[in-house]
């Protein structure tokens, strides 16, 4: 049990810790920003953790996100309403999102090799459709989404928060939660109880792209641009997260919990070496051995439950 | 002695998988491991092999006191394990799997491959084995992969061999083929050891017997001085019948009627009737299409001609999904790996193939799903501490009653079982053959495979045989072994049988 909780005793501690290191880390500002910065892959961790649980991966959220924020962005550049800008860029996400679904249902192909393909084609398609150009002149208002507070809080961690739940919820008390576990576990087993796999395969990965294309509308507004490369490697940050967090690459493992928690203690890690000066080279080292400390911890848990 | 174990202890995160493990083997002789599952057998003769190390007691082999740190120890020292499930590269030949690991070398790392075959070759005549040094392995059957494991532990010159239940996934003829190479490596003065569950084969082969019961030896001593009886009552603790004899019930309307189903090179013309209140046994040989039978019906396997009628209406069935709604259930063979979720709580299988009875507008009502489970787990007596216990972790016994549980709770109608006491210990058994007797008996139809042709014609109504994707006939229940494998008696010569038909 203790094991089990060691993510979130990780994540007191570096709270507690940098708290103590720096007094410039339990400010105001200084929280907002992390929570600002880390909302984005956060939300497509939310996607990586149904899909990860139902015993698949997708590697093409990287480009998802740019292609969600392209779809959306370009139609707020020609007077579009920002409602209705967000709503595309989102359904936009998870259009690609079932596009990979689909491929990994009919034509029964690995889902590490669809969207190791989805993840080139979805990049190039945001390419094409951009010339290869950002797209600027968006409304200042579209700014609120990613920069803005309510309640002063960011709204981005309402954003989060309304997704973390109903993420949540959808993997504890709905049909589609308990069949993406019971395929991860074992998709065999849930071929034989006649659970429609291919359906459930399609709408976890639209799921996916759902959140993915939201996040993009967020990096999108945050940056206020629509950028054809932007996402580039955030599917490996997004997986680290569910895999910090308890989820297991081998399915039916999982949580929203330990996901936020995976992906807090990442965004904590990067936040404290720049507040405390260190090179940031040596982020990217600290950030990968966490990956693995945290992955042997949890192996060592399972290795020694009785056979 | 060859081998001594004293006082062997293991414990897995707490949990006392062996308390008191003793046995001693001599050379030239065939020694049972017996126990129910759980009971430590593996466990004990996983620390012989030296795939795991004990917490405390002592080996001696040839009496001097040894520690194996791993298999390469034990194998050097002549301590090979024949797995229950094969431990080979299923793409590399026969040939390479036997020298896996101590390959011939040249300088940088070449192989000497044609030495290595020729030397392969000489193992497999000199055993008369059906089997081939270039073929590859993944073609073999259970039992032509067990040849090769046999074979690897030959060439490494052990002097101890273990077994772990050699048999379990065997047709007849090959439990046959199993036998005779035991006598042969016992003539050879090799001694060996030899885990099993199936009661009747005992007498032919072993010289003594070690019982293990919850981690302890509770018994060693030559094998003819015990009655079957007294070995089941020393395993179990408890008294259990060896012979579980069932009262046929009546048959009433019929509720599986397949008619001209075939597939192509695979099942040929099949019909068969299964009635409420039935249980028809399936006999055969291992690829007769007993299994395939069982998968074109649950809609696995496309079938090329043929009709299906669940409970008098025609149906299609295209899909598991399809079967699932017509009423279908199929407790696959190979349960771990196809009918149960191991890594879910116990709950989350019941309900898998019914989730819509506790759901509403795909929102699961937590509180129904519970008393649901709380219902079947009461009903099939699945011992677990609660239902949120993780399947893969309770005994091959209860883990049985899940799969079943999930079909009752989903109220299927026609029950296809593919070797449903495959694996599980004898307490297990007689409680599986109970439940699909009160499945039989509460109106549902069951279609049995079975490679236990004992249990089979104890348990079953009548028994229909197939030979070569066809069936050759039928039986009442009073049939004798001898008659069931006039109609099942293979005609191939021993290679076809080791070599799996595609």
């Amino acid at each position: 049990m203790i094991q089990r909780l060691l993510p979130f005793f990780t994540l007191i501690a570096l709270i507690v810790g940098l708290a103590i290191a720096t007094p410039n880390f339990l400010t105001v500002s200084n929280l907002s920003s992390v929570v600002r910065q880390t909302a984005v892959i956060n939300i497509m961790a939310l996607g990586m953790t149904l899909v990860i649980i139902s015993g698949g991966i997708d590697l093409s959220v990287g480009s998802i996100l740019a292609i969600g924020g392209l779809a959306g962005t370009m139609y707020l550049a020609n007077g579009g309403a920002i409602a209705a800008g967000i709503l595309i860029g989102t359904l936009a996400g998870a259009a690609c999102g079932a596009a990979n679904g689909l491929m990994i249902s009919g034509l029964k192909i690995n889902p590490f090799i669809v969207t190791l393909g989805t993840m080139g084609i979805f990049r190039g398609l945001a390419l094409i459709v951009s010339n290869g150009l950002p797209v600027h002149d968006l409304p200042a208002r579209f700014g609120y989404l990613g920069e803005g507070n309510l309640l002063h809080v960011p709204l981005v961690l309402w954003v989060l928060l309304v997704c973390g739940l109903a993420m949540h919820v959808v993997l504890e008390h709905t049909r589609l939660g308990r069949y993406a576990f019971a395929m991860g576990s074992n998709a065999e087993a849930a071929v034989y109880a006649g659970v429609p796999v291919s359906f459930h395969t399609v709408a976890v990965y639209a799921i996916a792209g759902l959140l993915t294309g939201l996040a993009g509308m967020i990096e999108a507004s945050r940056l206020m641009t629509g950028q054809p490369t932007s996402g580039q490697g955030y599917e490996l940050q997004a997986i680290a997260a569910v895999v910090i967090g308890g989820g297991s690459l081998r399915g039916g493992e999982g949580s929203v919990v330990g996901t936020l928690i995976g992906a807090f203690i990442m965004g904590l890690l990067a936040n404290g070496s720049d507040l405390l000066g260190t090179n940031p080279y040596w982020q990217q080292v600290v950030i990968g051995s966490a990956i693995i400390i945290a992955v042997t911890v949890d192996e060592f848990r399972k290795r020694r439950r009785p056979r | 002695m060859l081998l001594e174990l004293t006082a062997i202890q293991k414990n897995f995160g707490g949990v006392a998988a062996l308390r008191d493990g003793n046995m001693s083997v001599a050379a030239g002789e065939v020694h049972l491991l017996m126990g129910e599952n759980g009971a430590g057998k593996s466990t004990l003769m996983k620390i012989v092999a030296g795939m795991i190390q004990p917490d405390g007691g002592e080996i001696l082999w040839r009496g001097k006191a040894v520690r194996f740190r791993n298999p390469a120890d034990a194998a050097a020292q002549g301590i090979a394990m024949v797995h229950q499930e094969s431990l080979l590269a299923p793409h590399l030949s026969v040939a390479e799997n036997i020298f896996l690991g101590r390959e011939e070398r040249l300088r940088f790392g070449w192989v000497k491959r044609q030495s290595m075959m020729e030397r392969a070759a000489r193992i497999i005549e000199a055993h008369g084995f059906p089997l081939r040094a270039e073929w590859k392995v993944e073609r073999l059957s259970p039992a032509g992969k067990q040849m090769v494991e046999i074979c690897r532990a030959i060439q490494q010159g052990s002097s101890l061999l273990i077994f772990d239940e050699p048999t379990s996934s065997l047709s007849e003829a090959e439990t046959v083929e199993v036998f005779r190479i035991v006598e042969t490596l016992r003539q050879r003065d090799v001694g060996v050891i030899y885990i099993t569950h199936r009661l009747e084969e005992l007498r032919h082969l072993g010289d003594r017997v070690t019982v293990l019961r919850d981690g302890a030896t509770v018994h060693a001593g030559p094998l003819a001085a015990l009655t079957t009886d007294q070995l089941i009552h020393l395993m179990v603790g408890r008294e259990v019948s060896a012979i579980y004899e069932r009262q046929p019930g009546t048959a009433g309307e019929p509720l599986l009627e397949v008619a001209g189903l075939s597939r192509k090179g695979v099942l040929e013309d099949i019909g068969v009737t299964v009635r409420a209140g039935e249980i028809v046994g399936l006999a055969g040989l291992v690829g007769a299409g007993r299994t395939e039978l069982c998968r074109a019906l649950f809609g696995l396997d496309a079938m090329d001609a043929g009709t299906v009628k669940v409970c008098g209406k025609a149906v299609r069935i295209r899909s598991p999904r399809e079967a699932v709604r017509a009423g279908l259930a199929l407790i696959p063979e190979d349960r771990q790996h196809a009918g149960l979720a191991t890594s879910l709580p116990i709950l989350h299988n019941l309900t898998l193939a019914h989730l819509d009875s506790v759901s509403r507008f795909g929102f699961l009502r937590a509180g129904a799903e519970r008393s649901l489970a709380r219902e079947y787990t009461e009903r099939l007596r699945i011992k677990a501490s609660s239902p949120r216990q993780i399947a893969g972790r309770l005994s091959g016994g209860n883990q049985q009653k899940i799969v079943i549980a999930k079909w009752l709770v989903r109220g299927a109608k026609v029950f296809l079982f593919d070797e449903p006491t495959r694996g599980i210990d004898v307490g297990a058994k007689a409680e599986v053959f109970a439940v699909m007797d009160t499945l039989a008996r509460s109106g549902a139809g069951i279609l049995m495979v079975s490679s236990e042709l004992p249990e089979l014609l104890q348990v079953a109504d009548r028994i229909v045989v197939m030979r070569q994707g066809r069936i050759t006939g039928e039986l009442p229940r009073h049939a004798t072994q001898q008659e069931v494998m006039r109609l099942a008696a293979f005609d191939r010569t021993p290679a076809e049988a080791v070599e799996r038909p595609q």
